[in-house]
């Protein structure tokens, strides 16, 4: 498990984190999100160690990390960066080689990566000849190409397009099944799709944390009720309920006191019902409340 | 989880391997590196056949006095002119051997004067000083000396105490246009292998940082091994190119023939490659820094000033400055890479003084290493921007 503690940092006057803690769970993806400038990327950088925290640390099975376990994660820097004139699979091998791999093992591994991504007609060709998107893949593929202990990617799905999103996380899922796994993301709707666990940063500060399907279903309990042809404005008089709206059968509320199975009681008392259903709050919305 | 040990102890030979495979295959090195030897044997093809050519020049006459006096006068000019011989062909007239110097079948003729008078010398359009000299005295020599025998003066009497000979007091000056050549040609090939390498290194340390590699490469491997990796790759690239230049030097001159020069420059030639090695790591580390300082690949000129100053100074000192500044200066690290074996090819140097141009260039090349490491670890991943040398020194690490 791959932890950090309390981690601050300060620039010049500015504080960019204060007290980060969060903790990515080996197997379970946790998706990183937070508005721009919210110390998400500063966050990555600390726990990968290109950038020392002012204060606070990084844990890796509850211990202080070391460099050389660092050495074994997998990182996609915010800024993309390979060598633009370097031929894709000799950078693979190359990166792989860094990582400790022996001339073989990488280029087995570079071949199979590539293979992956279907570049292998394009393993001789430079990176600067390939499209965006491409180049994107073999960012990734040299995230993971020395079969990585930890995976922190800062943004690795922005500019991809909906397949290409699948065929990464497809890999993603088989690679770093076991491992620690952290992911930033603008796009929520993927993070909603596609995370476990959930860490929210805003202002550098963590301000909601924990699986995607406990902060969904957190706070308020929200329920629409559907009626069968007749007016649903007599939910104004139940107590222990918010009423958000009534649009004809339809209205949406909130119990405050009242309990969920009286709610459906007092809807089959009134006539035939379609639904009485519990709302979960989109990740937009929590993300839109929680960083307000 | 991953089985692999994770030694970072070798890894510099994996980053130094990069460098050293992605020059070999590009052209500009390839190119450049041609350049090089190519003008290196158009120099020795030039130095041979300005200083090594000896020349004969045959000589027409049509009696033996002429016959002899030629051959007295080759001796001659053996002595002054590094080598030059006469050499005799004999015709049965005048004419004849007028007919053969028009024809340029030989350079001049030496043939009696009309009424009596001595002898003349004939050219084409010019006769050579150096031969009409050799010639001139000669045929004085020879007919004094017959002039004698016919009137009974005794010739050695009357030529007592008129012989001029010549001692050197620096016999090695006379080989000084050479050594000169050596000499500059030694300052010249550090110049432009440190500068081109130099700004090798820093072009490719920039290069890292703009594409942002850099972060991936600090979160792989240690930055001090990066640092050494460049180091030493580009290092063996460089001392490759000086080796290569230096036996292309020792068998250009082999081939020509041109023993004596090599006898003269070729310790010259091995303390060069010596002092070029630890001339180059010293200040390959601060080139890798002044890589590491400049944000894009425009701001080299400016971050790499420092160094082109400490390269260009001794280029300077060579041509302008006096004996005993370049005898100090020839000690001074790093800058005593350039001067030493420049000095050694115009004479000898003391021993110790050597030794102390070694010792102080190692000192040196340990200390900048020292401090290169630590600026360019702070300074690395700091993309984006310029970043200037006070800024450098005071950023700690990692910070």
């Amino acid at each position: 498990m791959l932890e950090a503690q309390s981690l601050t940092r300060v620039f010049g006057s500015t504080t960019v984190l204060d007290d980060v803690s969060l903790r990515v769970e080996p197997g379970r993806m946790t998706g990183f999100v937070g508005a721009n400038g919210a110390g998400k990327t500063t966050t990555m950088r600390i726990l990968m160690g290109v950038l020392a925290p002012s204060s606070g640390e990084v844990l890796w099975g509850g211990e202080p990390i070391t460099a050389e376990v660092r050495r074994t994660f997998g990182y996609m820097p915010e800024e993309r960066g390979l060598y633009p004139r370097m031929g894709i699979r000799e950078q693979l091998v190359y990166f792989a080689r860094l990582h400790g791999l022996s001339t073989g093992q990488a280029r087995q591994r570079a071949d199979d990566l590539l293979g992956h991504f279907d570049l292998t007609d394009r393993a001789g060709d430079v990176l600067d000849d390939l499209s965006l998107g491409n180049q994107q893949r073999v960012q990734i593929a040299a995230a993971l190409v020395h079969r990585p202990t930890a995976l922190v990617l800062d943004e690795p799905f922005s500019g991809l397009d909906p397949l290409a999103v699948d065929s990464m996380t497809d890999l993603l899922r088989t690679e770093a099944s076991d491992v620690p796994l952290l992911f930033s993301s603008h796009q929520l709707d993927l993070v909603e799709r596609l995370c476990d666990d959930l860490v929210v940063l805003s202002g550098g500060r963590v301000v909601a944390a924990g699986s995607v399907a406990d902060l969904r279903s957190r706070g308020a309990e929200r329920y629409r009720v559907v009626l069968d042809g007749h007016d649903a404005a007599w939910v104004r008089d139940l107590r222990g309920v918010r009423v958000e709206s009534v649009d004809g059968p339809t209205a949406l509320l909130t119990l405050d006191d009242l309990p969920a199975s009286e709610l459906v009681a007092a809807a089959v008392a009134r006539g035939p019902v379609v639904e009485v259903a519990r709302v979960q709050q989109p990740l937009t919305e929590i993300f839109r409340e929680v960083t307000r | 989880m991953s089985e692999q040990p994770q030694q970072t102890s070798g890894l510099w030979r994996v980053v130094a391997e990069r460098e050293v495979t992605t020059q070999l295959r590009s052209k500009t090195f390839l190119a450049s590196g041609a350049v090089l030897v190519l003008g290196l044997v158009v120099l020795i093809v030039v130095l041979e056949l300005l200083s090594g050519r000896t020349s004969t020049d045959t000589v027409a006459v049509v009696d033996d006095t002429a016959a002899t006096a030629v051959e007295a006068g080759s001796t001659v000019l053996e002595r002054t002119s590094d080598g030059d011989r006469l050499e005799v062909e004999r015709y049965d007239d005048a004419a004849a051997a007028e007919r053969a110097v028009r024809d340029g079948d030989v350079d001049v003729a030496l043939l009696p004067a009309g009424g009596g008078a001595g002898y003349e010398l004939v050219g084409d359009d010019a006769v050579d000083a150096s031969v009409s000299g050799a010639l001139t005295s000669s045929v004085a020599a020879v007919v004094t000396q017959a002039n004698a025998e016919r009137d009974g003066v005794d010739l050695q009497a009357l030529g007592d105490g008129t012989q001029v000979s010549e001692r050197l007091l620096d016999p090695d000056a006379a080989n000084a246009g050479l050594r000169q050549v050596a000499s500059f040609v030694f300052v010249l090939l550090f110049y432009l292998t440190a500068l081109g390498f130099g700004m090798q290194i820093a072009s490719t340390v920039t290069q890292e940082k703009e594409s942002r590699v850099v972060e991936i490469l600090a979160a792989a491997i240690p930055i001090r091994t990066l640092l050494w990796g460049k180091v030493i790759g580009t290092s063996i690239l460089a001392i490759g190119q000086t080796v290569v230049l230096a036996v292309v030097g020792v068998v250009g001159l082999l081939v020509t023939g041109n023993t004596t020069t090599l006898e003269l420059i070729g310790p010259a030639i091995a303390w060069y490659v010596l002092f070029f090695v630890i001339g180059f790591v010293a200040l390959a580390s601060f080139w890798s820094v002044a890589g590491s300082l400049a944000g894009r690949q425009q701001d080299l000129q400016a971050t790499t000033l420092p160094l082109q100053v400490i390269l260009f100074a001794p280029y300077i000192v060579t041509f302008t400055a006096g004996e005993s500044v370049r005898t100090v200066m020839s000690m001074f690290p790093i800058v005593s890479t350039m001067l030493m074996p420049s000095r050694l090819a115009e004479g000898d140097v003391p021993l110790w003084q050597l030794g102390v141009a070694i010792a102080t260039t190692l000192l040196a090349a340990v200390l900048l290493v020292r401090v290169a490491a630590r600026v360019y670890e702070a300074t690395l991943l700091q993309t984006g921007r310029k970043i200037g040398y006070g800024e450098a020194l005071r950023t700690r690490s990692a910070d």
